[in-house]
């Protein structure tokens, strides 16, 4: 496929560029575990509250962690004018998006796996019996995150007041993969745990339906 | 009802005021139109038995929901119309649309309130269809939102049709998402579907009808708006190329 | 705390007032723009 190859390389560059600083992955990392412990000032978690809202908490914090945190993809492109450079290079357009989907899809896992442990231990979960199924919902949620924030941090960074426009366009579009995320995680939280099948599969489908769209369109928000 | 205002491009003349008078004769049919529907909702149709005259919103409320929908399908088909073509006219409807179908949830979200309030004793409930309209309103304004912040007319037409697109997409995902999460946790439900009486099914209908024409109403004009706001802007390009003040 | 006759009125009263409200607003505009059209295209014949 001619969008293998580049996009690859292109996810190569992306990865190597943020591990040089690392800026961007200790920046999220921090900023969710803030806000998971402002949250537990707001209520005081019991263990049962705490398989309630979990859930909706750690999705929650997420999902503000990437609003903020997806905007340098294409806003760092801008500085240096860097993105004219790529589109003149000899690859499908929509690979140049689909690495930075694919780039910051790693990145937000990276900050996931480093904050599981640390929200177990505040919560009072117990997470390593659930820990293969968990891994799915985060993977499919977290790629919802990543596709429509990266593709929206392509529309903001053209448009102005690009760091607020962010979250808000993408927050209520979100809204469909934000409950079938909690929901999925509720049931995993659940005592026995339960992983839902129409959740996940509504989350698959939504991976699915905005990939597809994203490769139809994509190609139009890199235009001059 | 209200005068409509010159809906031709050309200067002052005879053709001018055919324009004018031909909308306000439009706006006199479709306000015809709508207050028999209303006194169908009102008089006609059948007093259900639960909640009793309050019940009548339904047929307002529900109904505008539908037409929005409809609203937002047209933004839909502009939007890739747009991309393809790059035909500006194509632009010009999907803004217009979009923010009709912003008027018409923002009629579902005043009038499942004033629903709610007699019957539950809450202003607001997070019902399925109340969650729904709420959020799928808040998508479209992003939508004007975005407009208003982007300049330049060509980019700002790209990036809201792509912005249209995916929210489209959304739409079903909103939909059966809110409806799911409904069902594992319930809350009070405006209105609670059930099997509609033949007679009620019929007000129904002709209300959406009726609705459905002030759509079309107002989508034209607003149309109209676009591409005179766009004339506009050419027109001041010109001059200050010319280097004559605005 | 509103009848349900009152809450049918207020809730009819509005359908009909948001699209008034837009309708206005969108000819008024019209009006202002086709104000400006004629404004611009004399200017240019000078």
């Amino acid at each position: 496929m001619a969008l293998l190859r580049p996009t690859t390389i292109l996810l190569g560059k992306e990865l190597r560029s943020e591990f040089r600083t690392r800026e961007l992955l200790t920046t999220t990392w921090v900023f969710v575990l803030t806000v998971l412990v402002l949250f537990s000032f707001t209520f005081d978690p019991t263990q049962a509250e705490s398989r309630q809202f979990g859930s909706g908490l750690l999705w929650l914090a997420l999902l503000f962690a990437g609003s903020l945190m997806l905007h340098p993809s294409f806003a760092r492109e801008r500085v240096n004018d860097t993105l004219a450079a790529l589109r003149m290079a000899p690859i499908e357009p929509v690979s140049i998006i689909a690495s930075k989907i694919l780039a910051n899809l790693c990145f937000l896992l990276v900050a996931e796996i480093l904050l599981l442990p640390i929200f177990a231990v505040i919560y009072n979960l117990s997470l390593v019996p659930i820990l293969g199924p968990l891994a799915l919902v985060l993977l499919l949620g977290t790629l919802a995150l990543s596709t429509v924030g990266t593709v929206f941090s392509a529309i903001s960074s053209r448009a102005r007041m690009r760091e607020l426009l962010l979250p808000i366009l993408m927050l209520p579009l979100l809204a469909p993969a934000l409950i079938a995320s909690t929901e999925a995680t509720r049931g995993l939280l659940e005592d026995p745990p339960v992983l839902s099948l129409s959740w996940t599969g509504l989350l698959a489908a939504f991976d699915i339906i905005f990939l597809t769209v994203t490769w139809l369109f994509g190609e139009y928000l890199l235009e001059e | 009802m209200e005068q409509g205002t010159a809906s031709a491009v050309e200067p002052t003349g005879p053709g001018q005021r055919t324009g004018a008078g031909l909308h306000a004769a439009e706006t006199l049919g479709v306000a015809l139109l709508l207050g028999v529907a209303g006194y169908a909702a009102m008089f006609i149709a059948p007093t259900e038995r639960t909640m009793g005259v309050i019940q009548r919103i339904f047929y307002f409320h529900v109904t505008s929901a539908w037409t929005g929908f409809v609203a937002f399908l047209i933004t839909f088909v502009a939007s890739i119309a747009y991309l393809r073509s790059r035909n500006p006219k194509w632009d010009w409807l999907a803004v217009s649309a979009a923010e009709i179908g912003v008027a018409f949830f923002t009629v579902v979200l005043i009038t499942g309130p004033i629903w709610a309030r007699p019957v539950w004793g809450i202003w607001w409930t997070w019902d399925a269809r109340l969650t729904t309209s709420f959020v799928l309103w808040l998508l479209y304004v992003c939508y004007l939102l975005l407009r208003t912040l982007v300049d330049e007319p060509e980019r700002r037409a790209v990036l809201s049709a792509v912005l249209g697109i995916f929210s489209a997409f959304d739409i079903p995902f909103v939909y059966f998402s809110i409806r799911w999460f409904r069902t594992q946790h319930p809350q009070p439900v405006i209105g609670a579907g059930g099997s509609l009486d033949p007679r009620m099914r019929s007000v129904m209908l002709l209300c959406w009808a009726a609705l459905l024409a002030v759509m079309v109403l107002l989508l034209r004009q607003r149309y109209r708006m676009e591409m005179l706001r766009h004339e506009v802007e050419d027109l001041q390009t010109d001059s200050a190329r010319r280097g004559e003040p605005a | 705390m509103l009848s349900g006759l009152q809450s049918l009125m207020a809730a009819y009263f509005a359908v009909w007032a948001v699209f008034f409200i837009y309708e206005i607003t969108v000819s008024r505009r019209l009006g202002r723009l086709q104000a400006d059209v004629e404004r611009l295209k004399g200017a240019a014949k000078r």
